[in-house]
């Protein structure tokens, strides 16, 4: 008899448990893919991300505890473009997760129909430093890619839970709206420095800049990711004085020291960002990470 | 005992009809949803009724833009969406690198066959690509010299399954490095030093131990989510250091647990244990070598600074037992023999580091004779694919005259190589 009442308890005890309901467990690569999907899953969705938005995308170690994260998730998220390109496969081997191989439909690529830039159009070798060679992969900055990452999202979303479909698309909805809405906010703020000049660290501005109507016109780094040399700072440092170039844009997890001496040298305003949400904490989600870079960029041309 | 199971049973009934009365409240609920979703419905039959009339609009229109320059916009469509033209079957071609490693070798020990010499150590040809759906392969071939010719060996190849029947478990056959501890499994581009730590080269030879055999792991499902990862594996008793050389006509057999802890964000953990076991003659078990392993390694990395500092502290310690049973010379039926390493290497600027080893080993087949070594040195890593190295390495022998060696290593690749484990 005391078995019987043992054995009911516990049968009863993971019932009611088990009504907890299942959410779609989210893997992505990075935070800014964590903000949007969050957006467009929200409470059908648990999410989080491998890199923090303070370090550098490119350079994620594939830990084994990564790829425990991994085997739990039910859709792995990537930006694409060749950014995961040093961590990704063995991240998805390692966690022996067979529903986030590559091409299946637990794996997403978000790069699908986003305006990408700096598509190669000649042949490419590591002499010119690391370039992509399907594109420059930084193209979440522009806002207008955020919403073809959200479309993408939502599309793969609906695939996963046919039953939610309504509920992710009048969120991708939402978030459309809102990037629409802050996107003149943005603009507005931006519109007093368009065509001007700046200066950035790493080539990650393209996108931003194509659509803010800003000018890229130099690089501290003389080739993408080659450290900068003296010789290189130099040439950037006279590019700078003789074209009245008063910003220096860069990424929070960048040595400072290169940039600040060209800001010295040049009377230049530094500007330093995060490129991904969470690289600093006003940057909470993709909205305020854009706020963010606009605040800083519009501080540093107005001092 | 009785009560308390009558109280809990009672409890969760209870639970169930607040959770049923719940219920009765959800129907009405329940009507009130599915009134909202008719309603969403013809809201969204409103919409796409909208958006497809726009559409038809839009296409109108490019239609319209079409027939007006339509010798732009083709040459325009051509470029972006037209496939590159070849022998598409070579997009299947798997990814091919070549990694090649020159180093110039000072001693003060005359007798030493590299003594003061350029060496093109190795040429590593790596070839990597899905199989098919169900495994990937990998093929290392090793060029490298042997006196004054050249030889080309297998060092690793084999298939590993990826999707098995069992979850989280995985298998691979061929041949491959033994997972044995830590730096055995390690190709030589990957190491932090210029040479293998003395503990593997006395105890397992110049790159370990590596012969065809199979091999499964598994993902240990633990109630911390940490990563413990179980692997046994069985292959040929043919290492001539610690088995049976040429003469083996039977299998080692290998366990390893691999415990790995992320301490927080910047640090991390490795704890690993190793055993393996086999004939060590033409045998089948009367003469055994047993060896065990522990492997501990530290890793920091902050990770907003993390391009510029990083810090390894990387150990490992192996203890072996060969029987001799037979082997009169020798006089004595076990040798018990054991060896270690230490070493820290200390990133502290984007493309530089310094590290420093200690070394203790003995030799399976003497416990007598023991090397002890002192290893300082510091890398340049020019960019991901080259890097240089200056080592300087005292060792103290009791069989044989001490050293005093300096390398310089220059470790350069070409292609895709993926990277080696964590």
């Amino acid at each position: 008899m005391k078995k019987i009442f043992f054995a009911l308890t516990l049968i009863l005890g993971f019932g009611l448990l088990s009504y907890a309901g299942d959410k779609i467990n989210i893997l992505t690569s990075t935070s800014d893919l964590k903000s949007i999907a969050e957006f467009i899953g929200g409470d059908k969705v648990t999410v989080d991300s491998l890199g923090k938005g303070y370090q550098d995308p490119h350079f994620i170690d594939a830990k084994p505890s990564f790829m425990i994260k991994a085997k739990k998730a039910d859709l792995f998220i990537v930006v694409g473009l060749e950014l995961e390109i040093g961590y990704e496969e063995l991240i998805i081997d390692g966690s022996r997760n067979p529903k986030i191989r590559f091409g299946q439909i637990g794996y997403l690529d978000v790069s699908n129909g986003a305006s990408l830039l700096e598509i190669p159009t000649t042949k490419i070798d590591r002499s010119m430093g690391d370039v992509h060679p399907m594109g420059n992969p930084h193209y979440w900055l522009d806002p207008m890619n955020a919403k073809v990452i959200a479309f993408n999202i939502a599309n793969r979303l609906s695939e996963l839970s046919p039953d939610d479909e309504f509920y992710f698309k009048e969120n991708l909805n939402k978030f459309n709206k809102k990037i629409d809405e802050k996107f003149a906010e943005w603009a507005e703020k931006l519109n007093p420095f368009n065509g001007k000049k700046i200066a950035v660290y790493h080539r990650s501005w393209p996108y931003f800049a194509d659509r803010f109507g800003l000018d890229i016109a130099c690089e501290l780094e003389p080739k993408p990711g080659i450290p900068p040399s003296p010789g290189h700072l130099k040439d950037v440092i006279q590019k700078m004085r003789d074209e009245n170039i008063k910003v220096i844009l860069m990424e929070v997890f960048y040595d400072e020291k290169p940039a600040r001496f060209v800001a010295e040298q040049t009377g230049a305003k530094l500007a330093i960002v995060p490129n991904s949400v969470g690289g600093t904490k006003e940057a909470k989600d993709y909205f305020s990470l854009i706020d963010a870079i606009v605040e800083k960029l519009a501080e540093a041309f107005s001092l | 005992m009785k009560k308390v199971y009558i109280f809990l049973f009672v409890f969760f009934v209870l639970g169930r009809c607040v959770f049923a009365g719940d219920m009765q409240k959800n129907n009405s609920d329940i009507d009130d949803l599915k009134n909202e979703i008719e309603q969403l419905k013809l809201q969204f039959q409103e919409m796409k009724a909208n958006y497809e009339s726009k559409i038809n609009q839009l296409e109108t229109k490019i239609a319209g833009l079409q027939e007006a320059s339509p010798k732009i916009e083709s040459t325009q469509i051509a470029q972006v969406s037209k496939p590159a033209e070849g022998r598409f079957f070579q997009n299947f071609n798997p990814d091919i690198s070549v990694i090649g490693d020159f180093t110039f070798h000072g001693t003060d020990k005359k007798d030493d066959e590299q003594y003061n010499q350029f060496k093109m150590r190795q040429a590593e040809l790596a070839f990597s690509a899905p199989v098919d759906s169900y495994a990937r392969a990998d093929l290392f071939m090793h060029i490298e010299p042997d006196g004054e010719e050249w030889g080309i060996g297998l060092c690793e190849g084999y298939i590993t399954l990826l999707e098995l029947p069992v979850p989280g478990l995985q298998a691979k056959v061929g041949k491959f490095k033994a997972n044995f501890g830590k730096v055995n499994r390690m190709h030589l581009h990957s190491l932090p030093w210029v040479d293998y730590p003395n503990m593997l080269t006395n105890f397992f030879g110049e790159e370990g131990m590596s012969q065809p055999g199979i091999s499964a792991s598994y993902l240990v499902p633990n109630p911390w989510d940490n990563y413990i990862e179980l692997t046994l594996e069985a292959m040929n008793n043919h290492n001539s250091s610690v088995f049976a050389g040429s003469e083996g006509r039977d299998l080692v057999y290998i366990a390893h647990l691999k415990n790995f802890f992320d301490i927080n964000e910047e640090s991390a953990i490795e704890l690993g244990g190793s055993f393996a076991t086999g004939p060590n003659d033409d045998g089948h078990g009367k003469n055994r070598t047993n060896i065990e392993g522990i492997d501990l390694t530290y890793k920091w990395k902050p990770l907003k600074e993390g391009l510029y500092k990083s810090f390894v502290f990387q150990n490992e310690i192996l203890f072996c037992q060969k029987d001799n049973v037979g082997d009169e010379e020798l006089g004595v039926k076990q040798i018990d023999s054991w060896g270690v390493y230490s070493s820290a290497q200390y990133q502290f600027a984007k493309r530089w580091s310094v590290f420093g080893r200690y070394d203790f080993s003995e030799f399976p087949d003497s416990a007598n004779n023991c090397d002890y070594a002192y290893s300082v040195g510091m890398t340049f890593n020019q960019s991901e694919y080259c890097f240089w190295r200056l080592q300087f390495k005292r060792t103290d022998r009791n069989y044989s005259k001490d050293s005093n060696e300096i390398w310089l290593q220059c470790n350069f690749g070409l292609g895709p190589h993926r990277k080696h484990e964590f």
